[in-house]
C-alpha cells in the first residue's frame, strides 16, 4: 500500500464542505486509495477499535465502559495541561491570601466558562477534521490569521517558559539541580512524542496527568474545614478583603489558569489528530466534562492546601513553587510538602508537552506541512521539530542565570486573559459558520454561554486596564 | 443535538455499516478498501490537501468586531507591560 504523500499533485482549488459520508463511497475512492498515508492507516486502526467497543455496547456488555476509555482523551488532557504550574501558583496564593471563601466557587465558574468554550471546539474538530489554526487561515484570510497566531504563539512561548519554571522549582524542594530537572522535563517530553502514535502519545500523556491529583492528599493533609467549604460553596463568602487591585489580579489569574487561547487550538487539533467523528460529539462532551471535574477538583485541593498560610498570617505573594511547599512543611508536614512540590512538578511537564504539541499543530496547519502525531518523525519533521524546538527554547531561558523569571510568572496568566476575546470571536464566527459547521452550528444556549463568557472576559480585562491606569482608585 | 442521527448530507450510509467491515472480526488494515471504510471522506489527509473551505466574506460587522478586539489586545497587552514594569519596581 501507497503509504506517502509526495505524490500529492491535485491543485487545492476544491471547497470543502461538511460531510459524514464514508471515504470508501466518495466519488474520489479510487484516487484516495492510491493516496493514503501512513497518518491514515493509523487513524484508521483507532477507528477499527471505537467501531468494535460501540457493537459490543450494543450488545450490552462492557463495551460502553470501552467506548468511553477510547474517546476520552483531549478534553482530559487540555483541562489537566491547564492545571499547569502558574495555574497551580495561581491557586495557591489564592488560598494563601483568601483562605476559604468567594474564591472556591469562583474557580468553579471559570472551569465552567472553560467547560462551554472547549465544547465548542470538539464539534469544530470532529465535524470539520481540520484544526484551529487551519480554519481561521481558511475562512478569515492571512492577515486575520497571522494576528491570532501572533497571539497564539506569544502566550504558548510564555507560558511553557512558566511550565520549565515549575519544573524547576517544584524539583527544587528535593534538591534536584534546575539543569537536571529541566533536563529530565526534556527527556520526558521527547519520549512521548517519538512514540508515531497518537493513541500512545494521549495515553502517556493522560498518565502523567492523573498524578495533578497529588494535590488531593495535600489538601487533606492540610484539614480543611468541611463546613466553611460548603458555606463558602453555597454563599460565595467571604468576601476578599484587602486590596481591590490584588483581588482583581488574582481573579484574572484565576481564569488565566482555566480559560487561554492555547486550549482552544489543542483540543481542536486534537480532536482531529484523534480521528474523532460527528458521532462521537456526545463522546467528546463527556470527555471535556471529565476534564473539567477533574481539573476543578485538584484546582480546589491546591487552594485548600495553603489555607494554613492564610490562617497563620504568611505572606506568600512572592513565593514560588518551591517556597509554597518550603512553607507548607510545618502545617501538613513533610510528606505534605513533597506532594505539593510534585504537584507542581508534575502540572509543568503535562503542560509543557500539551502547550509544545498546540504550538507544532498550528504551525503545521497554517504551513500545511504534516502535522499529526501519527506520523512518524521523517514524514513530519517540522512539526516535530517545532515541538521540541519550542521546548529546548524555552528551557534554555528558564536555565540562564539572573533571567527574571517572576516577571513572565506575573504576566503569563494575565496575558491569557486578555489574548482571549479575540480568540472567543474567532470561534464563535467558526461555529456559527454553517458553511463549516453544517446542522452542528451553535444553538441559542451555546451562543449564549460563548458571548457571556467573552464580555466577562473583556469586562475582567476592562477592569485590568483602568486599575493599572489608576491604581490608586482600588487601592493598588 | 443527537449527532447519532443527524446526517450532513451526501452518502447516507453511516461509516460502521460499510459491507467490507460490518462483519469483520480483525480489518486487513492492509487493504485500502478497510481503510477508506473506516474514515470520513474529508478525513483523508490527500482530501484535506485538496479541499479547503475558503475564505467566507467578512461583513462589515465582522471586520468591526475583529478590529476592535484587535485595539482591545495592543492596549491590554501595554497596560500589562506597565503592570509588570510596576511590580518588578516594587520587586526590587
Amino acid at each position: 500500500m501507497e503509504i506517502t504523500d509526495n505524490e500529492l499533485t491535485t491543485p487545492l482549488s476544491e471547497k470543502a464542505q461538511p460531510t459524514t459520508e464514508s471515504a470508501a463511497v466518495s466519488p474520489a475512492a479510487s484516487e484516495l486509495e492510491r493516496l493514503l498515508t501512513h497518518e491514515d492507516v493509523d487513524r484508521a486502526r483507532d477507528r477499527w477499535e471505537v467501531v468494535r467497543a460501540r457493537r459490543k455496547g450494543a450488545a450490552g456488555s462492557f463495551g460502553g465502559v470501552r467506548l468511553l476509555w477510547l474517546l476520552v482523551g483531549p478534553g482530559v488532557l487540555v483541562f489537566l495541561g491547564e492545571n499547569d504550574a502558574p495555574s497551580m501558583l495561581s491557586y495557591a496564593a489564592t488560598g494563601a491570601r483568601f483562605g476559604i471563601g468567594f474564591f472556591l466557587p469562583f474557580v468553579i465558574l471559570t472551569f465552567v466558562m472553560g467547560f462551554v468554550v472547549q465544547e465548542m471546539t470538539v464539534r469544530l474538530g470532529a465535524v470539520t477534521h481540520r484544526g484551529h489554526a487551519e480554519l481561521i487561515f481558511d475562512r478569515f484570510g492571512r492577515f486575520w490569521g497571522l494576528f491570532a497566531m501572533g497571539d497564539l504563539v506569544l502566550g504558548n512561548f510564555l507560558t511553557l517558559v512558566t511550565e520549565f519554571i515549575g519544573v524547576r522549582a517544584g524539583l527544587g524542594f528535593f534538591g534536584i539541580r534546575p539543569s537536571i530537572a529541566v533536563g529530565v522535563t526534556l527527556v520526558i517530553v521527547l519520549g512521548a512524542i517519538t512514540t508515531g502514535r497518537y493513541w500512545t502519545w494521549e495515553r502517556i500523556t493522560m498518565g502523567l496527568a492523573i498524578f495533578n491529583a497529588l494535590f488531593v492528599p495535600a489538601a487533606l493533609l492540610a484539614r480543611p474545614d468541611w463546613h466553611l467549604v460548603g458555606h463558602a460553596m453555597l454563599t460565595w463568602t467571604p468576601l476578599p478583603s484587602g486590596s481591590h487591585y490584588e483581588i482583581l489580579v488574582l481573579i484574572l489569574a484565576d481564569i488565566g489558569a482555566t480559560v487561554t487561547p492555547w486550549m482552544l487550538f489543542f483540543q481542536q487539533s486534537a480532536v482531529v489528530d484523534k480521528g474523532l467523528q460527528p458521532r462521537d460529539i456526545n463522546a467528546g462532551r463527556v470527555d471535556t466534562a471529565l476534564g473539567t471535574l477533574l481539573a476543578s477538583t485538584f484546582a480546589i485541593a491546591t487552594i485548600l492546601a495553603t489555607v494554613p498560610l492564610f490562617h497563620h498570617g504568611i505572606n506568600a505573594s512572592d513565593f514560588q513553587g518551591a517556597q509554597f511547599a518550603e512553607a507548607l512543611e510545618p502545617w501538613i508536614g513533610h510528606l505534605g510538602a513533597s506532594l505539593f512540590a510534585l504537584g507542581i512538578f508534575e502540572a509543568g511537564i503535562v503542560a509543557a508537552i500539551a502547550i509544545s504539541t498546540s504550538s507544532a499543530y498550528a504551525f503545521g496547519e497554517v504551513m500545511h506541512t504534516g502535522h499529526s502525531l501519527n506520523r512518524p518523525v521523517r514524514d513530519a519533521w517540522p512539526f516535530y521539530l517545532t515541538l521540541i524546538g519550542s521546548a529546548c527554547a524555552a528551557a534554555a531561558l528558564v536555565l540562564i542565570p539572573n533571567f527574571p523569571l517572576e516577571f513572565v510568572v506575573l504576566t503569563v496568566n494575565v496575558i491569557a486573559v486578555l489574548a482571549m476575546p479575540p480568540a472567543l470571536a474567532f470561534l464563535m464566527l467558526l461555529v456559527n459558520d454553517r458553511e463549516v459547521m453544517g446542522d452542528y452550528v451553535n444553538g441559542f444556549w451555546g451562543n449564549l454561554a460563548g458571548v457571556t463568557v467573552t464580555i466577562l472576559l473583556i469586562i475582567a480585562g476592562i477592569g485590568f486596564g483602568l486599575a493599572t491606569v489608576f491604581p490608586k482608585w482600588l487601592g493598588g | 443535538m443527537d449527532s447519532e442521527h443527524v446526517h450532513l448530507g451526501g452518502h447516507q450510509a453511516g461509516l460502521e455499516r460499510d459491507p467490507v467491515i460490518a462483519d469483520a472480526k480483525q480489518p486487513d488494515l492492509e487493504d485500502p478498501h478497510v481503510v477508506l471504510s473506516l474514515l470520513e471522506s474529508d478525513q483523508l489527509v490527500a482530501a484535506k490537501r485538496r479541499t479547503h473551505f475558503g475564505p467566507r466574506r467578512l461583513s462589515f460587522g465582522v471586520r468591526f468586531l475583529l478590529w476592535s478586539l484587535r485595539v482591545y489586545v495592543v492596549v491590554m497587552m501595554l497596560l500589562a507591560l506597565l503592570s509588570v514594569l510596576r511590580a518588578a519596581h516594587l520587586i526590587r
